[in-house]
């Protein structure tokens, strides 16, 4: 006999989980995961993922051997799995969509040994550079060299509280610069709270946001690089904009507020009307219409005004184009696909209707669907409002050192900022001169850092 | 009087402080309920149940199930759920039958190493599991594993946290006496092992059982590392899914927590007691020197 242990038997917790564990193992064995078939096409988004859905089932009604397998993966996972596999060979898709902010990454090496295929010969041999609206091609551009079919333009506009400005008797046409725009709103800023403070700003800006700082230096014609991708921080439109943009987040001048986008605080703050304009990315219309349904038929759009008289009205932001690696197993098919699914006419009404996004492909411009008016924007066909500015968008960098160029910038201009608050400057020369010193330094960093690669250092002088 | 007056003052004082601290602790919990059953227009409008006319001013007939409906029939939420049920269970049986046979042999057999051994066990419980992330994403690459099951369960079978916490139990708690008594009765070393000692050191193989459970079913970085497969996904990486780039469906997303909270909060309560027990049993019995 064996002698008797404390207790005997298994714990009910043991026998639950081996019981739950025997189940599943049961229930996975008979509900069989059907092997995935095709060529695979990764995006990141599910609208997109949703407004490809037809277009796809169609291409692979039309040419079973040729299918695709659309998968969605979250961005996290799909940068993740993109960078390890362009740098050790792991498996990756076919086709995939890759995000503005991801791409510069994989331009950090040699051209030749860029891990996507180079479009541009098959792009230029079909008229496609053309056909495109052009500057859409930029961020997916290397060294002269086009890895990128561009998905959209991204034009910005000013979204304004239609019913705040009207209500004020502000007649928005007469605003044609930065300095209108403040003079002709000022009025709105005008009532105070109990606390002596604005009850309304104009802009919704902050200098910690480096998307829509961005978007304004962009504009203005600023950057952070050359046209030969090096460092081009201190420059003086760039040191221009830091003043300009200081002067509206503090002091006498200040005219902005920190309502940030697709946050439950922003959203509270602009359904109150605590901030009456807005830069409004083509994008941007489709998230504010699901998340803000309150403000429909308040809101109206208008060109950005311009940082002088003729300059430009319009600015770019976020940006996504479909890219076929090296390893695809059939590139002809991929880049007919990705091209067949970009100048889709169904693709592009389903996709503005839920998105607001207008497509670069040029010829999908004249769509009835863009003439469309948008309750949500008082009745205007904010399609066309974008489509007219589309052909402006600025120019981007593809570098490596995009988001470490915008770090950089973004910390000079807060230090700016608390310059500026710790010793009551707030005069724009002033700020423009101590901007500029702060650029310098800045842009010190930038090549310091550019300087570690050695790939972009020698290829800097052919390009 | 007055001293037992004071305490009854000072316990209400108690009670009354530990009220409001899990009002605070389930408040988040509260939100992520009522926010799995509304709609995206009414996330943000009032912080739990919208106002309205009805009872408790409450506007009941704007509650839906349109999330979950949606989770279940678009987004395939329930193949996660049985991939997430699976793995976490064949994870924790495994990982614990595993640990408990590693720290039955470092704590019981005599064999050349194994001291080393055991250093080496401990010392692998000091390197942070991140560390491990790339090594084993190729390992599993070069063995063809990724993108499967196998890929995710394998690596872990055997923690090494398991194998030295067992190793613990097994010297405090299984006496060499009942093992030899065994033997010399004719028990072969697998029939001692699960007839035997394994009924000795149940407490602690409950506790652990939960635990690997528990953090198979909340892992979230393995499954986005090894699994390519959407259909293969477990419901933490669904979930992470349901997430997007520009605009979030709370509704669902909430509900989505919802669904994958649930299960494992059920199977908490259910041996919540079995859990502590097993987690107290050895403190109470105190380590041998």
């Amino acid at each position: 006999m064996f002698p008797s242990p404390p207790s005997r038997g298994y714990s009910r917790g043991f026998v639950l989980i081996a019981l739950i564990a025997a189940a599943s193992t049961l229930a996975v064995v008979l509900w069989r995961v059907p092997p995935r078939e095709g060529m695979e096409f990764w995006v990141f988004a599910r609208q997109y993922y949703a407004a490809y859905k037809g277009e796809v089932a169609e291409w692979n009604r039309e040419r079973p051997g040729q299918a695709v397998d659309m998968q969605l993966l979250q961005f996290t996972a799909l940068e993740r799995r993109l960078l390890s596999a362009l740098r050790s060979g792991t498996p990756v898709a076919d086709v995939l969509e890759v995000e503005r902010m991801v791409v510069g990454e994989t331009f950090a090496g040699p051209l030749e040994d860029v891990g996507f295929v180079d479009l541009t010969d098959r792009l230029a041999a079909g008229g496609w550079l053309e056909r495109f609206n052009p500057p859409s091609f930029s961020p997916w551009t290397t060294r002269g060299r086009i890895f990128g079919i561009p998905h959209d333009v991204h034009p910005v506009l000013l979204a304004y509280r239609a019913d705040l400005v009207e209500a004020a008797g502000i007649d928005v046409s007469k605003i044609e610069t930065w300095a209108d725009f403040v003079r002709e709103m000022a009025p709105l800023m005008a009532a105070r709270g109990p606390d002596g403070r604005p009850l309304r700003y104009l802009l919704n800006y902050w200098s910690t946001n480096a998307d829509q700082t961005e978007i304004l230096l962009l504009q203005a014609g600023g950057g952070f690089f050359d046209g030969q991708g090096r460092p081009a921080l201190a420059t003086a439109v760039n040191a221009r904009v830091l003043a300009q943009l200081t002067a509206w987040v503090v002091g006498p001048g200040r005219i902005a507020v920190d309502a940030k986008e697709m946050t439950a605080a922003g959203n509270r703050l602009r359904h109150d009307g605590a901030v009456v304009c807005m830069l409004m990315s083509d994008w941007l219309t489709g998230v504010w219409r699901l998340d803000l349904p309150g403000l429909a038929g308040k809101m109206k759009l208008m060109p950005i005004p311009a940082w002088e008289r003729g300059g430009r009205r319009t600015s770019v932001s976020g940006g996504t184009a479909l890219m076929i690696p090296k390893s695809a197993r059939d590139v002809d098919a991929t880049f007919d696909f990705a091209l067949n699914l970009y100048t889709s006419p169904e693709v592009c009404d389903s996709f503005f209707r839920d998105t607001g996004t207008i497509p670069p492909f040029r010829e999908l411009w004249a769509r009835p669907v863009f003439d469309e008016p948008n309750p949500y924007f008082s009745g205007q066909p904010i399609g066309r409002l974008f489509i007219a500015q589309a052909p402006a968008v600025p120019l981007r960098s593809s570098s490596p050192y995009t988001v470490a160029a915008r770090r950089t910038y973004g910390t000079a201009l807060q230090r700016l900022v608390d310059w500026a608050e710790s010793t009551g400057n707030y005069e724009l020369p002033v700020l423009e001169a101590k901007g500029h010193a702060l650029l310098e330094a800045a842009q010190a960093d930038l090549e310091r850092l550019v300087q570690r690669n050695v790939f972009l250092r020698e290829e800097a002088p052919k390009s | 009087m007055q001293n037992r007056e004071f305490e009854q003052f000072a316990r209400v004082l108690i009670y009354l402080l530990l009220v409001v601290v899990a009002v605070f602790l389930l408040l988040p919990f509260a939100w992520m309920v009522t926010a799995a059953f509304k709609s995206n227009e009414d996330i943000f409008s009032s912080l739990l149940l919208p106002p309205g006319a009805g009872f408790l001013g409450v506007a009941w007939e704007r509650l839906t199930l349109h999330n979950f409906d949606r989770l279940f029939a678009e987004e395939g939420i329930a193949r996660a759920m049985l991939n997430s049920t699976f793995y976490a269970s064949v994870t924790a049986i495994g990982a614990t039958t595993c640990s408990a046979m590693g720290g039955y042999a470092l704590a019981k057999f005599s064999f050349r190493g194994r001291r080393l051994l055991t250093v080496l066990v401990l010392g692998a419980v000091l390197v942070p599991g991140p560390l491990l992330l790339a090594p084993g994403y190729q390992l599993l690459h070069q063995l063809g594993l990724l993108n499967t099951y196998a890929g995710l369960i394998l690596p872990s079978l055997a923690p090494a946290f398991g194998v030295f916490l067992f190793r613990q139990a097994m010297l405090n708690s299984v006496p060499d006496e009942i093992i030899e008594a065994a033997r010399i009765d004719g028990a072969g070393e697998l029939r001692i092992f699960f007839s035997v000692v394994l009924p000795v050191v149940r407490p602690m193989l409950g506790a652990f059982l939960l635990i690997s459970f528990l953090g198979a079913w909340n892992n979230f970085v393995g499954p986005q590392i090894v699994l390519q497969d959407p259909a293969l996904y477990p419901l933490s990486s669904a979930l992470a899914g349901l997430r997007g780039t520009n605009f979030q469906e709370w509704g669902m997303i909430m509900a989505g927590t919802m669904v994958s909270v649930a299960p494992v909060m059920g199977l908490f309560l259910l041996l919540q007691r079995e859990f502590i027990q097993g987690l107290t049993s050895e403190v109470s019995r105190g380590a041998k020197p």
